[in-house]
């Protein structure tokens, strides 16, 4: 329920109309994709010489940071290596950041990267994603260290967290991340990627940029969850060969200028790709780019399933059953007191009133009912959000919840039991009503 | 006589400038040209994909210089003091007399829904298994 209102909010709420694009304008995406392996008629993998003047090319632009996100694991011969190892130079005399990422759980015993490049003292990073159900909707505060130093608390930052803290840190100091980020999805395509185009089920082609109305968004929500989907990413993207080809381009020289860049593939049968809930399967270096986006975006204060309450740390599913408790008991409150007020009435003078009256009376009252049961979820869940930064998913949750309670309130609990058991029973007859036909509760036509 | 000094230097100035000019676009040089270094520093290899073996400063890097070869990874072949060398394209301004590819990308939205089930690579170059195949 949790996860689902989560890629809900994603894809109908926040996605389109309420994501901030500071971090869209922010970061970007270099990809190496089949397209261009063929255009430079070079296979995979690649000489590390290959990429170096990738990296080189990136540099010229003199980017925030640049992460590169292969992996050189393996020692194999090639004689362009010190290509990449001179590169690395280059980014330390410009001043530009540059990371490299580290492998995981190696069967054996290899190092993270291979020791030649470790050997010049890039920072190494980790690149595990958590995947919930295969979709990548959180993001890791903390990863393995490799060759950073650990902070006060002996633990390395992730990824994305190392990144943003050492080019956005100053600007905007990262706020305490209790084990993970909720990633928020854009769902707005960046505007850079008009070269890129889709194709529909029907074989259609169209822009990336095709405005979707209101309610044909949410039907298709329900109906056509995959029509909604896109597969053109959120970031900003730019092929490779773009370097090489037009590198002074208006659109590669904005993407590429003064960017956290990700470095990355795209390439058939990699298994690097991830589903994401607003565009299914994308390569997974746009996950540590979303990632980045967000902590941009939400300027170092990511959204948290967990807070920290008076220094513990608290789950987001108790945070949930304690916010749902005040307004179940508001609505109850409400319920009573307008129960006592109809029994005094039955007692006192009753004032006549005619049946259609008592309809519309009745559906107002529902309608209301149900507006207030939402209104104070609300109102909790954005206290929750603003106050200690609880991720909209799990707030979303609530209002479903308090709802649904509403509305069992609403029927009677003990009508609702009472109405099951006659119909599986076979139609015992119900009492005949009371006097007054504004009353619905068993409790009520006893009384 | 100042009218005279002025005269003269506005056309020495439009006379250095054309020369400029015309080193900048290389209208005397025919066919694919490396106009000037772009980048503050200039790497030559040795082979398309091969090993960096010199660097050159960009305002020691030759003008004009004639393209004598083009790899199909963009690789430009220039000769730099007396040497042939290759050039990453982005480093230099050129001219071609051809047209680049263009850059475009077409997602298809049936690839999301499904994924594929092998390793890029995966078998090449293992030994093969013993018995009949």
């Amino acid at each position: 329920m949790q996860r689902y209102s989560q890629d809900v909010s994603d894809l109908l709420v926040t996605g389109p109309y309420f994501y901030g694009t500071e971090g869209r304008d922010n970061v970007s995406v270099a990809v190496v994709d089949e397209n261009t392996l063929h255009t430079l008629k070079a296979p995979w993998p690649w000489k590390y010489g290959d990429h170096a003047r990738i990296l080189d090319a990136l540099l010229q632009y003199k980017p925030k940071a640049v992460v590169i996100d292969f992996l050189f694991v393996d020692s194999r011969s090639d004689d362009t290596l010190q290509n990449l190892i001179d590169e690395i130079g280059r980014y330390r005399n410009a001043h530009v950041p540059i990371y490299f990422e580290g492998g995981i759980d190696l069967p054996y015993g290899e190092n993270p990267l291979r020791p030649d490049l470790a050997k010049t003292g890039v920072p190494v990073l980790d690149p595990t994603i958590p995947v919930n159900a295969g979709v990548a909707r959180q993001y890791n505060a903390t990863g393995r260290c490799f060759n950073q130093k650990p902070d006060a608390g002996g633990a390395c930052p992730s990824l994305a967290m190392r990144v943003f803290r050492d080019t956005y840190g100053k600007k905007y100091p990262l706020a305490p991340v209790n084990d993970m980020m909720e990633l928020v999805w854009g769902t707005r395509t960046a505007p850079e990627n008009h070269w890129i185009t889709r194709t529909d089920a029907n074989g259609d082609q169209h822009s990336c940029f095709e405005e979707m109305s209101l309610l044909r968004r949410w039907y298709l929500a329900f109906f056509n969850t995959s029509a909604v989907k896109s597969p053109c990413p959120y970031t900003a993207e730019f092929p490779v060969d773009a370097l090489l080809l037009s590198p002074d381009d208006k659109d590669v020289v904005k993407m590429a200028t003064n960017r956290v860049i990700f470095y990355g593939g795209a390439l058939q049968g990699a298994q690097d790709r991830t589903y994401t809930p607003v565009n299914d399967l994308l390569p997974s270096v746009f996950v540590h780019a979303m990632a980045m986006d967000n902590l941009i975006t939400f300027h170092g204060k990511p959204y948290q399933n967990a807070i920290s309450l008076g220094g513990k740390i608290a789950d987001g599913n108790l945070v949930q059953i304690v916010a749902t408790i005040p307004v179940i008991l508001i609505l109850s409150l409400i319920h009573w007191r307008g129960i006592r007020r109809e029994r005094r009435g039955l007692r006192g003078t009753q004032r006549e009133r005619s049946a259609t009256f008592e309809y519309f009376f009745e559906k107002t009252v529902e309608k209301v009912w149900h507006y207030l049961a939402f209104g104070l979820a609300l109102s909790v869940g954005l206290v929750l959000t603003r106050s200690v930064g609880l991720s909209v998913a799990n707030w979303v949750e609530v209002v479903f919840v308090s709802v649904e309670l509403a509305a069992m309130l609403l029927v009677g609990v003990p009508d609702a039991v009472w109405g099951y058991l006659h119909h599986v029973l076979g139609g015992m007859p119900l009492p005949e009503p009371a006097v007054s036909p504004a009353l619905e509760t068993v409790e009520e036509r006893v009384t | 006589m100042k009218l005279g000094v002025g005269v003269c230097a506005a056309i020495a100035v439009i006379a250095l400038s054309q020369t400029a000019l015309a080193a900048e676009d290389c209208s005397s040089s025919g066919g694919d040209v490396v106009l000037q270094a772009r980048t503050p520093e200039v790497d030559l290899f040795d082979t398309p994909s091969g090993k960096k073996v010199l660097t050159v400063e960009q305002s020691k890097f030759p003008a004009c210089t004639p393209i004598t070869g083009r790899a199909p990874n963009f690789m430009l072949q220039v000769s730099v003091n007396g040497g042939k060398y290759w050039v990453p394209p982005y480093m230099v301004k050129y001219r071609f007399s051809g047209k680049l590819p263009a850059v475009c990308r077409n997602l298809a939205m049936g690839s999301n829904d499904e994924k594929v089930g092998s390793t890029r690579g995966l078998g090449e170059g293992c030994p093969k298994a013993g018995g009949a195949h």
